[in-house]
């Protein structure tokens, strides 16, 4: 993965799978203390002390009983890169808190790529499911929530295409207001 | 060996500064972490690799390595493009893969030496 937006999208599909009905993702881009976080928070079924080990440990089993993939080794090994870390917290039946923290400055963070299109993504193929992103570029921030969608367009799904590129250039504009550059 | 020799001979695509094809090439270096591109590789190198954002030509140039191969195909982002037109740092692209590209690369520099 060369961009932190596939991880995002990689991490999130955890949580889909894990049955969250409620997925918070959150940037935080603060120059001042030259730190990129991400945290991706549901309310899913969460892990148990065992399968948390299992996440995080890329050779305790094979494909087969793993419940998530390679993602969360891949993570944490591209926060340590950026001389950052991962920090997972999860208990059954209370979901699970992912947190990356990067070094904003550091030439091997990967670059953000395309957030638009990853929750257009996650958006469009799970209807059911609602997200908030927030996004914090130093004092600006930038909040999406598919739940004020949803309060706007009664009964049309969310993922109409329509609804969709409404989505797209609400998230468009709300990231070039708040100046993103991560 | 200029860098037109290379692109001639493993039929490469120039993707900017293609007034720069007459760059030296005096060595290459193979690599996508960054860092380790910036501690390791030389000036004149041609560098060899994965990474298409556009921290690539910042190293390129920081380096003054002779230009940057793009491998598997794989195409460089739009303000990649901008800045390497700007810095004049020429970008190629290949089909190989790294590991046979660095091979023919190194093959090539072998001969002339």
């Amino acid at each position: 993965m060369l961009e932190l937006a596939a991880h995002i999208l990689d991490i999130t599909e955890n949580s889909i799978r894990a049955g969250a009905k409620l997925i918070k993702i959150k940037i935080d881009e603060n120059k001042e203390k030259d730190i990129l976080c991400i945290e991706i928070k549901d309310n899913g079924t969460g892990m148990t002390k065992e399968e948390i080990k299992k996440a995080i440990d890329p050779f305790y089993t094979t494909k087969k009983v793993r419940r998530v993939g390679l993602g969360l080794p891949l993570l944490a090994n591209a926060a340590k890169r950026a001389d950052g870390n991962l920090i997972l917290k999860s208990a059954r039946g209370k979901g699970t808190k992912i947190t990356a923290t990067f070094q904003l400055s550091h030439l091997d963070r990967q670059p953000m790529g395309n957030i638009t299109t990853t929750l257009l993504v996650l958006i469009a193929g799970n209807s059911d499911i609602d997200f908030i992103y927030k996004h914090r570029h130093n004092d600006r921030q930038f909040v999406f929530d598919t739940r004020q969608i949803r309060k706007k367009i009664d009964d049309l799904p969310i993922n109409h295409p329509e609804i969709l590129r409404y989505i797209r250039n609400s998230i468009d504009q709300g990231l070039q207001k708040i100046a993103t550059q991560a | 060996m200029d860098i037109a020799a290379i692109v001639k001979q493993l039929n490469l695509e120039t993707r900017s500064a293609k007034d720069r094809l007459k760059n030296m090439v005096t060595g290459g270096y193979t690599g996508d972490l960054l860092s380790d591109v910036m501690a390791n590789s030389k000036a004149g190198d041609i560098w060899i690799t994965r990474q298409i954002h556009q921290n690539i030509v910042a190293v390129a140039t920081l380096k003054e390595h002779a230009g940057i191969i793009l491998v598997n195909s794989c195409e460089p982002a739009s303000d990649t493009l901008d800045r390497a037109n700007q810095e004049n740092v020429p970008i190629m692209v290949s089909k190989l893969s790294a590991f046979e590209l660095t091979g023919k690369i190194y093959s090539m520099l072998a001969e002339k030496k």
